[in-house]
């Protein structure tokens, strides 16, 4: 069976094409101002790489935040549980799923079923989501792909204590003032992220293994900080970003089964 | 008949003496959909929403209410009378303070408060607010809130949408009690007559700050979630209890006082995590919605040992602090269909 997840978040709108559970292919676009567009153009594209037909496709399901606008999807379901699903593809036994995503961060947790027990989002604010980072690459001017690797090359971890995302880049660009290297404001961006994270997870509980996708999971400083403060690896699939447009696939096909 | 405005952030405001005294008593519950430019002047904006949209009310609308009224709430709305002394030109500005606690103390304090409030009305207005005027009140607030919990039982069996509900609500702590009777009674009618319950939707109780706005009742609808209880001021606990008709009637509006649900602003604490095991023993939902207004602290600071408690308890919980605002963005309506979806 043929199954089509298209994943459409606030910075980036996701697809992935399945057959009988295999991924034949993963695309990643910018969504936008207009969600319509950057979903047809992206499924378009996606479908000629891999020489299929729209008429071809037995399931699609949408899901994200402009998971509406898809007119053609047999279902909408969200986020969250095509996440969850998304990261039991790649690890069966996954207990939980950290997803910092562009607007916003989640923590799901799961039983030994793989059923959603309990699951956490931000409230409607931008720290410690890609879009703080975004924010901050631009204060230091440096690509945000490279806020990783320099992360690494900090001698130290600067505090960023503000918890707002426009506070916190006054707070840097005070440090810049204050002649502070930006490897080690960077390392403190993502402590302050990665807290913030943590402190979230704690109010549900935490229950190895974890699974971290969303875009966010590539970011090698951001993990390594959070998996200090938690104290266990985390499992990054390589098709982190593209989780929740896999998990639709996915669930795309067990609708079917059903 | 002329309004009687009163800013009550829980439900216990005594009504009756206001009806009494030939008023008709009138919540302060702002309006969402109006900027709170006006009260920004005199209070901070990291300050609840809510009760700034109130100050907006009541610098906009103090003429046409013949006085208004604080009761005992919680610290911030409790410090906006001073302001509104200041800056809402009123004629008549009167503080209850209703105790915290509830023991013998508290209701000797309790019924001296009340017969203050009741003498300073006729001292204004040059009226009787006599025993009997009171005890006629009672019987109509008795008669709305039998009314309303005829209305609320409907919820879990009929086809009710949460606006349909929270509209209804809204009317009984706003319009003229004799008009709102009448109303009451062809809302039971057509409730009666409403479709069964829908079997798409997943019944759920709702507590928390106050919802003053039909637009989030309605982004929980849209969540495929239907509110079946709720434990709010806006809500049941308004119409939780019924007012003795016997005795005294200052004593009997003490003792109603004392036995009503109780908001996050008052002691012993246990006693609201008591009333929600009433309400889940009584009505079967399949989760709990926590909502608190931004900057609400009373419940901000339940919420921990509330959310604890109630999933320890084995009930499906969600939280979700939200905005003041008519526009409910994709966020809020992705997590509450989330619940739904995992319940």
């Amino acid at each position: 069976m043929l199954t089509i997840g298209i994943d459409i978040g606030s910075i980036t709108t996701k697809v992935a094409v399945m057959e009988n559970g295999k991924i034949l292919g993963t695309d990643v676009a910018f969504t936008g101002y207009n969600p319509e567009k950057a979903w047809t153009e992206i499924l378009e594209r996606m479908l000629a790489k891999l020489g299929l037909k729209e008429s071809s496709v037995d399931r699609i399901v949408s899901t994200g935040y402009g998971r509406n606008n898809v007119g053609i999807a047999h279902k909408k379901i969200t986020e969250i549980l095509c996440h969850a699903e998304g990261a039991k593809h790649f690890l069966p036994k996954v207990r939980c799923v950290i997803d910092i995503g562009g607007q916003d961060s989640k923590f799901i947790r799961m039983d030994e079923n793989g059923s959603i027990v309990d699951f956490i989002m931000n409230d409607k604010c931008s720290a410690g989501t890609g879009r703080f980072l975004e924010v901050m690459a631009r204060a230091l001017e440096v690509p945000l792909d490279d806020f990783g690797t320099m992360s690494n090359k900090a001698k130290k971890t600067v505090r960023i204590s503000s918890m707002c995302t426009v506070f916190a880049e006054s707070e840097v660009i005070s440090l810049i003032s204050h002649g502070e290297n930006r490897e080690n404001i960077i390392a403190g961006i993502h402590e302050s992220i990665a807290g913030r994270m943590v402190s979230m997870m704690g109010r549900t509980g935490v229950v190895k293994p974890i699974v971290m996708t969303g875009g966010v999971a590539k970011n090698i400083g951001i993990l390594s900080a959070l998996e200090k403060k938690l104290g266990v690896k985390l499992e990054v699939p390589e098709t982190a970003q593209v989780n929740g447009a896999i998990g639709a696939a996915i669930l795309a096909q067990n609708m079917n089964d059903g | 008949m002329e309004k009687f405005a009163y800013f009550d952030t829980g439900h216990e405001f005594p009504e009756e003496i206001v009806m009494a005294a030939g008023f008709t008593p009138y919540k302060i519950l702002g309006d969402v959909h109006e900027p709170n430019d006006p009260a920004d002047l005199y209070v901070m904006n990291y300050i609840c929403p809510f009760s700034r949209s109130a100050l907006t009310e009541g610098l906009a609308h103090s003429n046409e209410w013949a006085g208004i009224a604080f009761c005992h709430g919680c610290d911030t709305t409790n410090n906006q009378y001073d302001i509104w002394k200041r800056h809402v030109k009123t004629d008549f500005l009167y503080w209850i303070n209703t105790p915290a606690n509830n023991n013998k103390a508290a209701h000797a304090f309790h019924v001296h408060e009340l017969q203050r409030f009741i003498s300073h009305l006729e001292k204004k207005f040059n009226i009787k607010i006599s025993d009997d005027k009171l005890k006629e009140a009672i019987k109509t607030s008795n008669k709305v809130k039998s009314l309303l919990r005829q209305l609320a039982a409907l919820r879990s069996t009929k086809d009710i949408p949460n606006t349909d509900y929270h509209a209804i609500v809204k009317k009984s702590v706003q319009m003229p009690k004799d008009k709102l009777i009448i109303e009451l009674e062809a809302t039971l009618k057509d409730w009666q007559s409403r479709p069964k319950f829908p079997a798409g939707k997943v019944p759920v109780l709702v507590t928390g700050s106050d919802i003053s706005y039909p637009e989030w009742m309605e982004a929980v609808e849209i969540a495929g979630l239907r509110i079946v209880r709720d434990d709010m001021s806006l809500g049941e606990r308004y119409f939780a209890e019924t007012i003795p008709e016997t005795g005294n009637p200052i004593e009997a509006l003490v003792n109603y006082n004392s036995s009503i649900p109780q908001p996050p602003t008052r002691l012993p604490f246990e006693a609201r995590l008591d009333y929600l095991w009433k309400c889940l023993r009584e009505t079967k939902v399949k989760g709990v919605i926590y909502q608190t207004l931004k900057f609400c602290e009373p419940h901000l600071l339940d919420l921990s040992y509330m959310e604890e408690q109630i999933k320890k308890a084995g009930y499906k919980l969600i939280t979700i602090e939200r905005e003041y605002t008519p526009t409910i963005d994709q966020q809020v309506i992705s997590r509450l269909e989330t619940f739904r979806e995992i319940i």
